[in-house]
Formats: C-alpha cells, structure tokens, sequence
C-alpha cells in the first residue's frame, strides 16, 4: 500500500510541470516554424497544382481539342455574327472575334488554371 | 481579432483544442504547445536531456504532434500523449547519435555520484535534486515509466532493453528516490519548481 501511494506521488511529482520563463516564446517558436513548413507546404501544393494543369492542359490542347474548339468558335461566331447582324448591323464587332486562335488560347489558360485548382485541392485532401 | 481568438481558445478544452488543430488550426495548436510546453521540457530535462537539447526534442515532438494529431482521439491526456512522443524522440536522438548503449551501460557505476547529492540540505522535497542521484538507465527508466506513462514493456522496447532490465532499473530507482524524497519535518511528497 504504502509503495502504491509513493508511486502515486512520484507522479504528481512528475505530472506537476516546472515553471519556464520563456514558456511564452517557446510557444512562439513553434508556432513560427508550423507557419513556415505550412506556407512552403502551400506553395510546393501550388506549384505541383500548377504543373499538373500544364501537363492536362497539353494534353488536351495536343488532342483533338484543338481542332474542336476551333470549329466551336467558328460555330458561336457565326452564330452570333446572324445575331448581332440582326441587331445592329453597323457594329462590327466581329472583326474582333476573328481570331479564333486567341479563343483557344484563353480557353487553354483557363483550363490550366481550373485543372491546377482542382489538383491542388485534391493534394491538400490527401 | 486575435486577443478575442486567444480568449476563445483559452477556454477550450485539450480535446477541442486538438480537434481543431487536426483541421490545421495552428493557432489552436499553439495554445496546447503553451499549455504543455513547460511539462514536455521538464520531463526531457528530468530524462537527462541538457537544457538547449531539451527544447530541441521538445519542438521536435510538438512538431511531430501537429503532424499526428489526427491520432489522438482523447481517450488519454494530450499532455501525455505529446510526452510519450517526446520520450520516444529523444531515446530515437540518442541511438541515433549511439549514445543510449552507453547510457544503457552506465549502470552501477554512478552509485558514487549518489553519496555526493545525498549530503545536501536534507528534507527538501525536490524531484528534480532526487533524480540526480540516479544512475543515466535508472533515471530514463524511472523518467519514462513515471513521468511519460509507459509501461515497463513499453519502457523496454523503445530503450532496446530487455524487459528484466528496466524492471530492475525502475525499482532501483524507486529505492533511491524513496530514500531521497522521504518526507522529513512534516513535509509531503508535493512538486517541486525549478525555473529553466
């Protein structure tokens, strides 16, 4: 009985924690470096998001994706080429649609930038 | 607003406070780190970590927590959750540097050390003064046994001892201790505080 209540009291002893004075900065410390290893763990996400957007993204733009989107853009343009003739016919906003290339390459830039979004999303998950 | 934050968290307890800090709350983390941070460090210094060693074991586990905290489900306490960590850290740092199997073999030899501490002002009640006067295995057995709440087998284990061993080093231990840490003068077996 008298070893049970002498193991007890040990550890009280040991539970009862010692006065630091720089408890406060230590706390600090660490809290310094988990900010540090989560801001670079943010930007390591970020940029393999980003990459991986690339790398989706081309492949898109390296399949028939291309050649969809061009025929699209044509078809929107005619489209609204009748609409807007219909309208006003004096506004030639047209000409600015022209170029169906810029069309793709917006397209392409928005695509690498859902896709890097979605990717980073998905790493941060797991 | 982070004093109203600060406040919030206060109030919390360890267990929401870890839920939190499993969504990445840092902050919630943080106010764990200064709830716990003193006890993890003494029990480092009370295994027989130097100080500026302590505090690099110590940040190390709490790190290693907040890595896991997804682990701790409340069943114990955070404060011996994140010591048992700590305990393991540092018994990890000395194999890795292969000073645990000379710490290990130290054994009898520190008897001699115990005669000197023994002659101090008798009757103080100091657990950290007592522990000085085990032996390096006897005082990491005693420590993580009592102190980071392992058990002999788990004590065993993580020091790569046999269990018979630590056995026979915590009861050792405890022999001294009792001696040394016997009330005198009305005195009761209370903490003690050192400053670090």
């Amino acid at each position: 009985m008298a070893e049970l209540d002498f193991e007890r009291g040990l550890e009280r002893l040991f539970a009862d924690a010692p006065h630091f004075a720089d408890a406060e900065a230590f706390a600090g410390r660490i809290e310094g470096r988990l900010a540090r290893g989560w801001n670079m763990r943010s930007w390591l996400i970020g940029v393999a998001g980003v990459a991986g957007g690339v790398v989706g993204a081309s492949q898109l733009i390296m399949s028939n994706f291309v050649h969809r989107v061009e025929d699209a853009s044509q078809g929107s343009t005619k489209i609204l080429q009748a609409g807007i003739a219909q309208v006003k016919p004096s506004f030639d906003l047209l000409t600015m649609m022209q170029s169906d290339w810029l069309v793709v390459w917006v397209a392409s830039g928005l695509a690498v930038i859902a896709m890097g979004f979605v990717l980073t999303k998905v790493i941060e998950e797991i | 607003m982070p004093g109203s934050q600060h406040t919030r968290l206060a109030s919390l307890h360890d267990v929401e406070l870890a839920a939190l800090a499993a969504t990445g709350d840092r902050r919630a983390f943080g106010e764990l780190v200064r709830r716990h941070g003193s006890g993890v460090r003494g029990l480092l210094r009370r295994m027989g970590a130097p100080a500026a060693e302590a505090d690099d074991v110590a940040q190390d586990a709490f790190l290693a927590a907040f890595e896991g905290i997804a682990e701790f489900r409340g069943e114990g306490a955070f404060a011996g959750w994140v010591k048992r960590i700590a305990a393991r850290q540092y018994l990890r740092r000395l194999q890795r540097e292969k000073r645990l199997a000379s710490l290990a073999a130290e054994a009898e030899e520190d008897s001699a050390h115990e005669g000197a501490v023994q002659s101090e002002a008798a009757g103080r009640i100091d657990l950290d003064e007592a522990l000085k006067t085990l032996g390096a295995p006897e005082r990491l057995c005693v420590t993580m046994c009592y102190g980071a709440g392992l058990s002999h087998g788990e004590a065993a284990e993580a020091l790569n001892l046999p269990l018979g061993t630590v056995k026979s080093h915590v009861k050792r231990g405890l022999e001294k201790l009792r001696t040394r840490l016997a009330p005198t003068d009305g005195a009761t077996l209370e903490g003690s505080r050192a400053n670090g």
